[in-house]
């Protein structure tokens, strides 16, 4: 006798039709390597090392005024760098434990695989700088100053921030890419949940499959879809740069994928942009009924962010609404 | 056995014990066949509770925490147990730190899934944990009831069970048309 659910034989269309939209989950991801095991030694040996650490550490106080090294097992961040060397406290380094403090810079065909204390991974590119600022209970702060970086974090929202020299990255969901352009714009691309970028007492919320720049001297400007038109992006752009009546184009060019930016456009516009923008996100997205529209209207805060927790299935959702598979 | 950690093993033909021996001997080619035969196993754990796109997480947890755990594992043969141990650990904890889980989490990754895939993800997360671990391991990672016993510890007859009386459950929640 057949048994198609427990040893896979015979045929069960229901169960086979079953199994195939399932395995859309089915895990394929390579193992990533592992960081060094932790030596355990004995107690003799433990003191004889940590006597000959001390002359050591004195003479590289004394020689680098106190520049954190990258081989411990204390506080950190462990990382691996492949394909070409790194420096990490500015000594050569394939592997180790990024301290508070000290810098990890990449060369140009080298990444660096870091773990970000046990909340998630992150991805150095080359050409890289980055900085472990702080880590502990009450979160996890790095700071990129040049280069790229791929951060995936499975932690609560705004536990993990990323400073570049114009704004913060504020995790509030699962994956990104950060960079710092030449020009020192920062650009943010959200592949996965959500992030604020946030600089100057403005945040801009940049859901899924947005993007978002930052430029210095001007803060977050307004997210917009991987998918948007050159039209909307121009005239975003515009906007950005602080020509108000770029919001007009903007309501033209937005369609049913740019929810996202007309959202983040309702706290960055005054009372009569913001009743065009409204009138257009209404019409793509009706406002839900327990919603008051006249407080949007008027800016109220919390009625625009209880309007964007009803938006963030519509975002997250990949395939409909407008939105492109990828 | 003294020697038998230091001996490069065939990965393809070693059994677990002897992968395990090799692995806490500190080759790296047999801790990656490990984590071949037993990460669909931690992501259906991780899977079971926590967000699709946080489930990858979850696993590439357990197997660096196994990594460095291994070489206290005294007995070679209760890997299976032990890892699934950790896994079901990890995975709590990660639950625990999350949001209740929304059910736009689960669309988030890359490739995309089917809508219907998300749904019926939704109706196997709403039955008891032990219907619920082993139908994912089934369903999704698409492990055969004897794979999931020699991989989890659990006897043939109680994978076939759950697996019954699991697909039962969820056939009559996906029948009341709530989650297709």
């Amino acid at each position: 006798m057949t048994d198609p659910l427990y040893d896979k034989t015979g045929g069960d269309p229901e169960l086979a039709a079953l199994e195939a939209a399932l395995g859309d989950y089915a895990h394929r991801a390579p193992l990533r390597e592992p960081p060094p095991r932790r030596v355990r030694r004995p107690a003799r040996v433990i003191a004889a090392v940590l006597g000959g650490a001390l002359t050591v550490l004195v003479v590289v106080v004394l020689g680098r005024r106190g520049e954190p090294g990258c081989q411990g097992d204390g506080a950190g961040f462990a990382f691996a760098v492949d394909g070409a060397p790194a420096r990490c406290a500015g000594s050569p380094a394939a592997r180790g434990t990024l301290p508070v403090g000290a810098w990890l810079e990449t060369t140009g065909a080298a990444t660096a695989d870091v773990r970000i204390a046990d909340i998630g991974h992150l991805t150095v590119f080359g050409d890289s700088r980055v900085r472990l600022v702080d880590t502990g209970a009450a979160g996890h702060r790095l700071e990129l100053a040049r280069g790229r970086i791929a951060a995936r974090v499975t932690a609560p929202p705004r536990l993990f921030v990323v400073d570049t020299p114009v704004a913060s990255a504020v995790d509030l969901g699962c994956a990104y890419e950060l960079a710092v352009e030449p020009d020192g714009r920062t650009r943010l691309r959200v592949t996965s949940g959500a992030v604020s970028l946030e600089a100057r007492g403005r945040a801009a919320y940049a859901p899924m499959d947005t993007e978002v720049l930052a430029a210095p001297g001007r803060g977050p400007g307004t997210p917009v879809a991987l998918t948007a038109s050159a039209e909307l992006r121009d005239a975003v752009a515009r906007f950005d740069a602080g020509d108000r009546t770029a919001v007009a184009a903007i309501v033209v060019a937005a369609g049913p994928g740019d929810t996202a930016t007309l959202w983040n456009l309702l706290a960055q516009t005054d009372r009569e942009d913001r009743a065009a923008v409204f009138a257009r996100l209404d019409a793509l997205t009706p406002l839900p009924a327990d919603i008051s529209a006249d407080a949007v209207r008027a800016g109220d805060p919390d009625a625009i962010a209880r309007w964007r927790d009803a938006l963030v299935d519509r975002w997250m959702c990949v395939g409909c609404f407008g939105k492109s598979k990828r | 056995m003294a020697l038998a950690h230091r001996r490069a093993v065939d990965v393809r033909e070693a059994t677990v014990e002897e992968l395990v021996i090799a692995a806490q001997g500190g080759q790296r080619a047999a801790f990656g066949a490990l984590y071949e035969r037993f990460h669909r196993v931690v992501h259906a754990l991780a899977l079971a509770r926590v967000a699709a796109c946080d489930a990858g997480d979850v696993v590439q947890d357990v197997f660096t925490d196994a990594w460095h755990k291994l070489p206290r594992l005294r007995e070679p043969a209760a890997f299976p147990g032990w890892i699934v141990a950790i896994a079901r650990r990890r995975a709590i904890d990660a639950a625990r730190r999350r949001p209740p889980l929304a059910p736009s989490a689960d669309l988030a990754i890359d490739p995309p899934p089917r809508l219907e895939a998300a749904a019926a993800l939704r109706a196997i997360r709403a039955l008891p944990d032990t219907y619920r671990e082993t139908l994912i391991m089934r369903l999704v990672e698409g492990l055969s009831g004897p794979e999931i016993a020699a991989h989890t510890g659990m006897s043939p007859d109680s994978v076939r069970v759950h697996l019954h009386r699991g697909m039962k459950l969820l056939r009559e929640r996906l029948g009341e048309g709530g989650e297709r």
